[in-house]
């Protein structure tokens, strides 16, 4: 979509035109109306800009120095250069956590983006009864506290006492110990997040679904177009911008994965589900090593910005040539 | 427009207060009573007796020394000890389980508590085991609030039902557990096991240690690791076979399963601690307590832990006023009413089983004690070491060669130590 610059002030201030050859009073004029303007803009601003302040910046200024020192919380910290960085780059576990955030998030991403996407088009076509009730069911688990919904599904796969377990026995399948199984703790714990997560894309594409005008699917389906083209050629690019949005949210939320892993798993069964997140937290309240969960990080965080930058740029460049 | 100076004035206000309230107000006045913070996890009926004896000795100081207690659950003071220590308002007395006191004292959170045990007449009597976990490089750090072994936990219906003695060795054990596995339908998954034999991640993490010492093994000595031994091997092949031959226990239970399947009657004996004894009468379970099986070559059982330690925080009088609380608690008399109270045998080798007779876990649990041997006294870093036994145990228990992953777990542990 090229959209030119069209959007302009809808009023501007009358100001007379500036005399021929030199600097009149109307050029002071414009200034303190300046000044005056961003003045306003900060007083609106200054409630967020505070509490960003005090809540983001501050936080991150001083983890970033905290992760040159030995640092415990608490006492004197000594300062130990790239120490921590160098270990993060030689640590066997952290590459183990690294590998399984990207299991975690190659499980997790897709998933979650397509069945947002899916039912995103089931739930805006007109042709589905109680729409409105399906809308709301299927954005509930968003609202949930991600522990709360882990809590209830480790309960539910449980071998023991699990509902699940007791269904699937009845058609003849048995899953095992789902969370305790190496290589089917990690789909689960991924599974349940697509489960709590899918709503909020949901909704997102609803949204960028409802901006595509329908003009352009009549004219598609006059030139004989079907479904699947229109999808193609219609739909999917006039949904990039959301799509990259949603993609850049579920490749963060990813990389974040923390609480279900938490609660489910504690990083188990040996290790298999402990994520970098997981390799933060231990590192920083159970051994009290708070500088090398600081360096730790600010490294997610750096992968975390350029993931999401070359998403926007592959996205921005689809965006521009459709 | 109006808005918006009110709207400013609001956040401001906010980020005032939450300035403030991170600011510590800590430090007593010079006039009134010494004020201390004690924050501790005793949310049972060993709660109610700890609160007891707290106001019993502001009382006793009236005017000179005021604690007042916070108190959450062991998990959340974990969690939320060290953000307070950075911000200069955590508590002067913390309790925590007893394997996380290295790691702060490591840190330099507590104060060294040599002089006073020096100075106090309680502490010669104190059980030596529970001593070895307030101890980090030689200096005393803490003061022992509650040390009980691992014990054994029986469900006396089942037992009858099927007509078996509570076992005393490993074999017998064994034999009893296969009595006690119920498979009615036939479709190979027991519908009542045995034993619940946790293989990770259980409250004090002591099953797999018991076993061990029962085999002469273990997982450190004198600050060295000793994983890999001909013994614990011979220990994990045991185990292996046993769970594998007769489905005695299901693999993959941490401690909250375990906990789930005793207290359901779906598991016939189990391994915990103190409190499984509120958890079986809760649900109705019939229970009987009896020491871990010996194994062939010992009988003893790991040992759980909880200790509570003066923080750095604390200034002259504070620090004073915390040792007076000290000495009251470990007193004969205190020590009794604490022991029969919180469940826990007492801490002192001079109360004998007799003066807590009155209840019977706490005896049965006291003639026990001589048998618990603390978890990994003094080692810092003992989350790693934890975490390698964890996967040691889970991974023999699944089937994965015993040799190889007690090599890997030697490393691991040894690292553990070392860093």
């Amino acid at each position: 979509m090229t959209t030119a610059h069209v959007d302009r002030p809808r009023k501007r201030p009358y100001r007379a035109p500036a005399p021929l050859g030199g600097r009149g009073s109307s050029g002071v004029q414009r200034t303190r109306t300046g000044s005056r303007r961003s003045r306003s803009a900060l007083a609106f601003l200054a409630p967020a800009l505070i509490v960003l302040a005090i809540f983001v910046v501050w936080p991150m200024v001083s983890a970033l120095q905290m992760s040159f020192t030995d640092a415990s919380g608490f006492g004197q910290a000594e300062w130990v250069g790239l120490d921590n960085y160098t270990r993060i780059f030689t640590d066997p576990d952290i590459r183990d956590a690294v590998v399984n955030t990207v299991v975690y998030a190659v499980l997790f991403t897709p998933t979650a983006v397509v069945v947002a996407l899916a039912l995103a088009l089931l739930l805006t076509s007109d042709r589905l009864p109680l729409r409105g009730l399906f809308r709301t069911a299927l954005f509930l688990p968003f609202i949930i506290s991600l522990a709360v919904a882990a809590l209830a599904w480790s309960y539910l796969i449980d071998p023991q006492v699990g509902l699940l377990h007791y269904w699937l026995r009845g058609v003849g399948i048995d899953l095992g110990n789902v969370l305790q199984d190496p290589t089917l703790a990690m789909p689960a714990v991924a599974l349940v997040a697509v489960w709590k997560n899918f709503g909020f894309y949901m909704v997102i594409f609803m949204a960028g679904l409802q901006e595509i005008p329908g003009s352009l699917y009549e004219a598609a389906k006059m030139d004989g177009a079907n479904a699947w083209t229109r999808f193609w050629r219609i739909t999917l690019p006039m949904l990039s911008s959301t799509t990259a949005f949603v993609l850049i949210f579920a490749t963060i939320a990813a990389l974040q994965a923390f609480d279900q892993i938490y609660v489910m798993t504690g990083g188990g069964p040996y290790g298999n589900t402990q994520t970098v997140v997981m390799e933060i937290y231990e590192s920083g309240f159970r051994k009290l090593d708070l500088g090398f969960a600081s360096a730790l990080s600010y490294v997610l965080l750096l992968a975390t910005l350029v993931l999401s930058i070359v998403q926007f740029v592959f996205f921005g460049r689809r965006e521009e040539e459709s | 427009m109006k808005r918006i100076p009110s709207l400013v004035a609001a956040s401001l206000t906010l980020a005032l207060v939450s300035l403030t309230a991170c600011s510590s107000d800590g430090s007593s006045d010079a006039d009134g009573p010494v004020e201390l913070t004690f924050w501790h996890g005793y949310t049972e009926a060993d709660g109610d007796v700890l609160e007891q004896i707290v106001d019993d000795f502001n009382a006793a100081h009236d005017g000179e020394i005021t604690i007042t207690t916070q108190v959450n659950p062991w998990a959340v003071i974990d969690d939320t000890f060290l953000p307070a220590l950075s911000a200069d308002n955590g508590p002067e007395i913390v309790a925590m389980p007893a394997e996380r006191l290295p790691v702060y004292a490591d840190r330099g959170a507590f104060v060294d508590l040599d002089d006073f045990y020096d100075a106090d007449e309680a502490t010669p009597a104190l059980n030596t085991g529970a001593l070895d976990m307030v101890t980090v490089d030689g200096t005393r750090y803490g003061v022992p609030t509650g040390f009980v072994p691992l014990t054994m936990f029986y469900n006396k219906a089942l037992f009858d039902a099927a007509g078996v003695e509570v076992p005393t060795t490993w074999d017998e054990w064994v034999t009893a557990a296969e009595a006690l596995t119920v498979d009615q339908d036939g479709d190979g998954t027991p519908e009542q096991y045995g034993l619940a034999l946790a293989d990770h991640a259980t409250v004090g993490n002591g099953v797999w240690p018991s076993l061990f010492y029962g085999n002469g093994g273990a997982i450190v000595e004198d600050g060295k690791a000793v994983v890999d031994s001909p013994e614990n091997a011979e220990t994990l092949e045991f185990w292996h076979d046993a769970i594998t031959a007769g489905k005695i226990s299901p693999t993959g239970v941490d401690g909250v399963s375990g906990d789930g399947l005793f207290s359901s009657g779906r598991a016939a004996m189990y391994i915990g601690g103190p409190w499984m004894a509120t958890v079986s009468e809760e649900n109705g379970v019939d229970y009987g307590i009896a020491p871990i099986p010996a194994g062939p070559q010992e009988q003893a059982a790991s040992a759980i832990g909880v200790s509570m330690a003066l923080t750095e925080q604390a200034d002259q009088a504070q620090q004073e006023a915390a040792q007076e609380f000290f000495s009251y608690f470990l007193s004969q008399q205190e020590a009794t009413t604490w022991a029969l109270g919180s469940g826990w045998p007492p801490l002192r080798t001079d109360v004998p089983a007799s003066d807590v007779a009155e209840n019977p876990v706490v005896a049965a649990l006291t003639e026990q004690a001589a048998l618990g041997r603390p978890l990994l006294p003094g080692v810092v870093n003992s989350t790693d070491v934890l975490t390698a036994v964890d996967t040691l145990t889970q991974r023999a228990m699944a089937g994965d060669p015993v040799d190889a992953l007690l090599a890997e777990a030697q490393t691991a542990v040894q690292a553990a130590l070392d860093d």
